[in-house]
């Protein structure tokens, strides 16, 4: 009677329900993943200047840097 | 003489009921559960109170002109405090481990089978004398499910404000009650080779992933299910403050003041709504009842789907990660780590619940408006 009617509302509920909620998660699956994709791919041209400043966090400054390196060289083509 | 009659009438002890007396002593549990249990005190402690206020006689705090009256009327009737606790939630959320593993979102999907089967459930309790349940009222009941207060208390208000009091106690008592209903349910429908599975370390997330996804999903649920806007845009708008590192004020303000301020207030207007004439029904056993049997379901079809996963997947997923699929973060989380734990010391899970924990949150607020769109 009524609450068989109530039922087969409920029950159809269940189902669209639990359709809605999967169809709406498996949506944003596909659109994180992609974003993620896409985040990675146009971020790795940033990945590069991003190491650099860990060099500057070390505290050595430029001037030492070029003075070291001028000392490698001429250490290097002395032992030729 | 009649003038001390009049204030002898004007006392509460001439006026008290056996009901209110009651609802007075169910204030005084929730206040003894809060203090001396620990159970969602923040929560508990103000509904406890609320609920002795509300039920003092002639004060009548809850009648309109009562501060309990203005106090629901404004926060609870329009349906603004609890989206305002959403906002803040979102604002205490990490997506990383969500982002990291997008599939963990189907074990969000799969635990909120435990609100739907609760809907047919509610109905079902039609057939025993003394319950009438209309279809609003057993989508409203059914949310407890959802293990998300402020949802609950959302969808009760839109679509039963009558149980509401019934609700907002049965779903923060069960959320208090996650570390007790839980585990009995994750051990029985998982082996211990199952329980021990290592799941590989996620990704690092970058900081743009983090701060677009509260806007793809706002897209997405503007785009499929308008109805769900409210919560999942004030959660969207709490997490971007936090994501986007621009607005720490802000952020902090909705994670620390704001969700303080309308806790205190959400439970005393939750508590006003524990009226003896509301509250002391058969419903209100049923409500208790269903609300149980809706986080064993959710619990079971969470790990049921962990396990199906796990079947199909590449790398290994441990199953009972999809008992954190029903949210109450990170409650649940917790539960599925020391569950874990219990089997193998070595194996950390709960960065790995954590993601299908706040899918979880975000399933129930799309449960909730799928909802509000067929039955509100």
């Amino acid at each position: 009677m009524d609450i068989g009617a109530l039922l087969t509302t409920a029950g159809s509920l269940m189902l669209t329900g639990m359709v809605g909620v999967f169809v709406f998660l498996s949506l944003l699956i596909g659109a994180v993943t992609l974003m993620s994709n896409l985040v990675t791919r146009y971020s790795e041209p940033e990945a590069s200047p991003v190491k650099s400043p860990s060099f500057k966090s070390q505290g050595v400054p430029n001037e030492h840097i070029a003075a070291i390196s001028a000392a490698i060289a001429q250490y290097k083509s002395n032992n030729k | 003489m009649e003038g001390i009659l009049n204030l002898w009438n004007a006392t509460g002890i001439a006026n008290f009921t056996i009901p209110s007396l009651i609802m007075i002593a169910v204030g005084c549990l929730l206040l003894f559960l809060a203090i001396a249990k620990g159970f969602e005190p923040l929560l508990l402690l103000p509904i406890g109170f609320g609920a002795i206020l509300t039920n003092v006689p002639v004060a009548g705090l809850s009648d309109p002109g009562g501060l309990l009256y203005y106090v629901y009327y404004v926060g609870i009737d329009t349906g603004i405090f609890p989206l305002l606790i959403f906002m803040g939630v979102g604002a205490l959320t990490d997506f990383s481990a969500l982002i990291a593993n997008p599939r963990m979102l189907l074990l969000g999907a799969a635990a909120q089978f435990g609100i739907f089967a609760t809907l047919f459930g509610a109905i079902l309790l039609n057939y025993v004398p003394g319950f009438e349940f209309t279809l609003q009222d057993a989508s409203a009941i059914a949310i407890i499910g959802g293990a998300d207060g402020p949802t609950a208390i959302f969808l009760a208000s839109k679509l039963a404000p009558d149980l509401l009091g019934a609700i907002a106690v049965a779903a923060y008592s069960y959320m208090a009650l996650v570390p007790i209903i839980q585990p009995p349910i994750m051990r029985a429908l998982t082996t211990p080779e199952e329980r021990k599975i290592k799941m590989p370390e996620l990704r690092k997330v970058s900081k743009k992933e983090k701060i677009i996804f509260p806007l793809m999903v706002l897209s997405l649920t503007a785009m499929f299910l308008p109805a769900a806007i409210p919560l999942v845009g004030m959660f969207c708008l709490g997490n971007l403050m936090r994501e986007s590192g621009v607005v720490d004020r802000l952020s902090n303000s909705a994670q620390n003041e704001i969700i303080n301020v309308t806790t205190i207030f959400l439970g005393l207007a939750v508590g006003s709504k524990l009226a003896a004439d509301k509250f002391l029904t058969v419903e209100t056993i049923g409500i208790l009842v269903l609300g149980a049997l809706a986080f064993a379901i959710g619990t079971a079809s969470g790990v049921f789907m962990a396990k199906g996963l796990n079947r199909i997947s590449k790398t290994p997923i441990n199953p009972l990660i999809g008992a954190a699929g029903v949210s109450a973060v990170p409650m649940a989380a917790r539960v599925v780590n020391k569950v874990g734990l219990e089997s193998n010391p070595h194996n950390f899970l709960l960065m790995h619940a954590m993601g299908p924990n706040v899918a979880g949150v975000l399933g129930s607020a799309v449960a909730a408006g799928i909802l509000l769109a067929l039955v509100g």
